[in-house]
């Protein structure tokens, strides 16, 4: 008798608790999100993440720092394989394009449409260069967050004390800027750029594009051009660079060794993204400035940066939430603080209306400049199997750089041919198929 | 008599040069944790020029601490990771000393090729078998969790092997004096054999111990929940950021953070530590 | 004595144990008790063999693909990826490379710690903590120490007049570095082993060669290291199934650049699964990496045995 009553009691408890959570309980999301540097950048995302769910209390977001962008797109997919699809994933902005294509993402239309919000409208207010990477056969899959490009941070007191006047707009002046900035036995190097993965692929591209070239095609994701002419010469810039006119180091240099010897001086010149704009203007500790990527045969350069991904497999209240939560980040004053505070520019045109916005502009000028060198932009590479596809190029470029005595045509020819093999199973069933 | 080669005063000389060489090397050896801890408390960890410097000539800060335990949720990776070494531990434990009891004094059919399907176990590194352990941990539904982290380690073959060999050694004569006693087998292996095997016991423990606490690309690949994440992983993400540039004072005293428990447990209980390793893997 | 009451096999070991009671309950104590950990073991290593075994027969690549048998496909791919053999042939020079410095170094600090002084017993510390810390941990510092021109080796180096060196950046020496690395954290666990086995040498032996006349490099070679021997194997293959299950430091340091000059065997096998997900190639791989483990534990286990037959 006694023992009844007991269970009975546990399980009347046991139904009372589970009914007043799942009235009570917010919808529970996971947002995973990488950062550009860590430590500052990750714990103010994660301030965001806090200030949203205290403004409001139908969604609770958890905020995961997963690291790369490499790293945070096999996380996300290791945890959808796995049957946990995250609801909200700040994705390296051309892996939308693999993702979609892979039947992995939810278009946003899917998300938007718990809030009757027209996506066309909504994109309406993003700046023209960053659409294309959002878009896959003409479906709307990502909304972009932050955005940036390459850009050329220097050391005014270096140019001051070696007589240059002004920054290179050129690949003919970089280069005379550079010998004359490198000082003998690598004491100090006139210009460093970072030759790690990811970072070798986006800078591979913004030089072919200066160089005159497309690097991939963006009408059919099946197609890559390592071996074309275009190629070739910002390959063989790059690799001249060190090799040749000796004012970079031989051998792979990482992101954090190019900032790293900026600050200590042991480099005049370095490329970075301008998503590391804030954390250069901290910690510079002499007179710098920006200037854009400089041309060949003309001005234009790779959008970079992440946007907004949803993972399919999700219940619609998990959909309804991540679309809150991403209509919230991507607002015009939310999306333009994180812009301010990184140095990524705001994808959304409407935030540099704001007042503190314009304030902030008028206050650092190399802030615009990122914003200005968007006029120039185009979408980033984005293929079937992109990593691949980019290891490809970028494993040549590595060899490149340290191996003086390979050519540059061996070299883009074997990363044409892996490229190729890898999309392989793509153009099997598009380019090269029969389609009904 | 012996022969005599070299001078007397070579043969010093040659001892002095040799304490230095090992000086030199000892120098060498620890200069990593040297640096470490010189870095965690050194303010302004980049720009200087002397951000290599193992000579502390500054004021201390604790900044970087701070920030660590801002950015990274180090307590909860603690507790995490405390929960992953015992919960491994406690069922290898029982595991390994059943396993071991039995083919250290049981007789039964198939006792060899049952001892051969283990040793072959020891060939086969879980580590290598990330792919399809991961897709057997989907299918029982233990993908993000710390069991699923702990369970593939609960068949220790190692631990057998160890247990058996420790049984194995220990002479008869308790157990028969036990069982005129009139004890039951378990009586007997609780109250005569497991005390008698504490040594065995305990440096099974602590090669287990120190193995899952620093264990890193399994939990890398079943933990995604960051309430679950364990220190190694939390280290990482924490020190590799994604457009790369870094804050070294920071790293380093994130590392310091995880590392720290190991060293102060090994600072107490050096002996037993020394002693356990070198139990555990010879004859 | 009750023996007459058992009637299974063994009922004179099985009394000697302690099992009294019917023979059937007897005889399946010993499958009873071995069962949890049969268990585990049969889920977590046999059962992902086979199904390691099957999926590299498989034409699936991404888990949402088709499942069809696909023969030695995926084999063929695998062996003709040149990642792969530069992964294959990288993770032979590591193994070597670290090895035989780790065991060399072991050997020398356990010989020179020898006697338990408190003076040694800090030393052997020194040497032994690297092994405590997480090989994540150590790869972290070492992305620091490694630095050209900053870092603190350059750092030191330079001090002596060295030019700076890329570390991890240069093809040619990054999987150096990585050995480096690697000899670091494990050699003061080796020297444990050694000085474990130093301890079981016999005095004996050692007192008879010095009243031969012999010196300390005669001792050294003629007595201490026969005697090591089965010790020696043991390390031997410790370190070498660790050059092939320790990629910690390939993850945070290198990701297998630059250019494929650090991709290992099983950071090869991480790739295929989560970054080109291509199932068949990460599973044929798992399965070639396996055998090779297989290879390394058979021979050393024929050696130990030898060797064990030799000391008595």
């Amino acid at each position: 008798m006694r023992i009844e009553r007991l269970i009975s009691g546990i399980a009347a408890l046991a139904v009372s608790t589970a009914l007043a959570t799942t009235v009570l309980a917010a919808e529970r999301i996971e947002f995973m999100f990488p950062a550009p540097v860590q430590g500052k950048l990750s714990r103010e995302m994660q301030k965001l993440v806090k200030e949203f769910n205290t403004s409001q209390s139908d969604v609770e977001v958890v905020g995961v720092f997963t690291g790369s962008y490499d790293d945070t797109k096999i996380k996300s997919q290791a945890s959808a394989e796995a049957g946990k699809p995250p609801a909200v994933v700040l994705m390296s902005a051309n892996f939308a394009t693999e993702l979609a294509m892979n039947d992995l993402i939810v278009p946003m239309g899917e998300l938007a449409g718990t809030a009757n919000v027209d996506t066309e409208a909504f994109m309406s207010e993003f700046w023209p260069a960053v659409r294309p990477n959002a878009y896959f056969n003409g479906t709307l899959y990502s909304i972009p967050f932050q955005n940036s490009t390459p850009i050329l941070y220097y050391n005014k007191d270096h140019f001051a004390e070696a007589g240059i006047k002004k920054a290179p707009e050129t690949w003919g002046e970089w280069v005379d800027a550079a010998k004359k900035l490198t000082k003998a036995d690598g004491e100090r190097w006139g210009l460093m750029m970072p030759s790690n993965y990811d970072y070798n692929g986006w800078l591979v591209q913004a030089l072919t594009m200066s160089n005159g070239g497309q690097f991939y095609n963006p009408a059919y994701p099946g197609e890559i051009y390592y071996d074309h002419a275009s190629t070739k010469g910002a390959l063989k810039f790059w690799r001249d660079l060190a090799q040749e006119y000796k004012v970079m180091p031989t051998g792979v240099t990482d992101s954090k060794q190019v900032s790293t010897s900026f600050f200590t001086g042991k480099t005049s010149m370095i490329v970075l993204s301008t998503g590391a704009l804030s954390f250069v203007r901290e910690n510079a500790k002499f007179a710098y400035d920006v200037a854009f990527l400089p041309r060949n045969v003309r001005n234009a350069v790779p959008i970079g940066g992440a946007s907004l991904v949803s993972f399919k497999g999700t219940t619609p209240e998990q959909k309804k939430a991540a679309w809150t939560f991403i209509s919230w980040l991507t607002a015009p004053d939310k999306i333009g603080h994180w812009s301010r505070f990184t140095g990524y520019f705001s994808p959304r045109q409407t935030a540099y209306d704001l007042p503190e916005m314009k304030q902030f502009i008028a206050a650092n000028p190399d802030a615009l400049r990122a914003v200005e060198q968007l006029r120039y932009s185009q979408p980033w590479i984005a293929t079937y199997n992109t990593v691949g596809v980019r290891k490809a190029v970028e494993d040549q470029m590595q060899a490149l750089l340290s191996d003086a005595g390979l050519s540059v045509d061996e070299a883009a020819a074997k990363a044409q041919k892996d490229a190729d093999e890898l999309m392989q199973p793509y153009i099997e069933k598009t380019a090269g198929a029969l389609i009904n | 008599m012996r022969s005599d080669p070299l001078g007397r005063h070579m043969r010093h000389a040659l001892y002095c040069v040799a304490v230095g060489l090992f000086c030199g090397i000892v120098l060498v050896w620890s200069s990593p944790f040297l640096w470490m801890l010189v870095a965690s408390f050194r303010p302004d960890s980049f720009g200087a020029a002397g951000m290599a410097s193992l000579w502390p000539d500054f004021t201390p800060t604790l900044e970087h601490f701070g920030y660590a335990l801002e950015d990274g949720d180090f307590p909860l990776w603690y507790l995490n990771t405390l929960i992953l070494v015992s919960g491994t531990l406690v069922v290898q434990l029982i595991t390994v000393t059943m396993a071991g009891y039995t083919f250290a004094r049981l007789t039964f059919r198939g006792k060899d090729l049952l001892f051969a399907i283990f040793l072959f176990q020891l060939m086969l590194a879980p580590p290598v078998l990330i792919v399809p352990n991961l897709t057997t941990l989907v299918k029982l539904g233990l993908y993000d969790s710390l069991i699923g982290v702990m369970a593939p380690y609960w068949g220790s073959a190692f631990g057998i092997f160890l247990m058996r060999q420790v049984f194995r050694t220990i002479p008869r004569d308790f157990e028969e004096a036990a069982i005129i006693d009139g004890c039951a087998w378990w009586q007997v292996l609780i109250h005569v054999l497991i005390p008698l095997a504490k040594p065995g016991l305990l440096a099974f423990s602590v090669v287990s111990v120190v193995f899952h606490w620093n264990e890193f690309l399994w939990p890398l690949m079943v933990i995604n929940d960051p309430s679950k994440q364990v220190l190694t992983v939390g280290l990482v993400s924490f020190a590799l950021g994604a457009e790369g540039a870094s804050d070294w004072g920071l790293i380093a005293a994130g590392t310091l953070l995880v590392t720290a428990p190991l060293f102060i447990a090994f600072v107490l209980f050096q002996r037993q530590f020394v002693n356990s390793f070198m139990f555990s893997g010879v004859k | 004595m009750d023996s007459a009451d058992t009637a299974s096999l063994g009922a004179h070991s099985m009394d000697r144990v302690g099992l009294k009671g019917r023979g059937f309950r007897a005889a399946l104590l010993p499958y009873l008790l071995l069962a949890p950990a049969l268990v585990f073991l049969c889920a977590f290593t046999y059962w992902p063999l086979l199904q390691a075994l099957l999926s590299s027969l498989s034409s699936k690549r991404r888990f949402n693909d088709v499942d069809a048998f696909a023969g030695l496909d995926n084999y063929a791919r695998l062996f003709g990826d040149s990642d792969f053999q530069d992964a294959a042939l990288n993770n032979l020079v590591y193994a070597l490379g670290t090895t035989i410095p780790s065991i060399v170094l072991a050997l020398f600090f356990a010989l020179a710690l020898r006697r338990s002084t408190r003076v040694n017993s800090i030393l052997r510390s020194v040497f032994f903590f690297p092994t405590l810390v997480p090989l994540v941990a150590a790869s972290a510092l070492f992305l620091f120490i490694l630095m050209p021109d900053i870092g603190l080796l350059d750092h030191y180096l330079q001090k002596f007049g060295a030019r700076s060196v890329n570390w991890i950046g240069d093809p040619d020496i990054a999987l150096i570095s990585l050995m480096g690395l690697t000899v670091w954290k494990n050699a003061g666990y080796y020297m444990l082993f050694f000085l474990a086995g130093l301890q079981g040498v016999s005095q004996d032996a050692e007192e008879a060669a010095i009243i031969e006349g012999a010196n300390r490099l005669q001792r050294l070679w003629y007595v201490i290291l026969p005697l090591l021997a089965p010790t020696t194997a043991f390390v031997v293959v410790i370190a070498l199934i660790n050059s092939v299950t320790q990629v910690d430091h390939v993850i945070v340091m290198t990701q297998g650049g630059p250019n494929n000059a650090t991709n290992l065997l099983l950071y090869y096998i991480y790739q295929q699964a989560h970054e080109t997900y291509d199932l068949g190639k990460a599973t044929a791989a798992t399965v070639a990496t396996l055998a090779v483990l297989l290879a390394i534990s058979l021979t050393s286990l024929r050696t130990m045995e030898r060797g064990i037959h030799y000391e008595k």
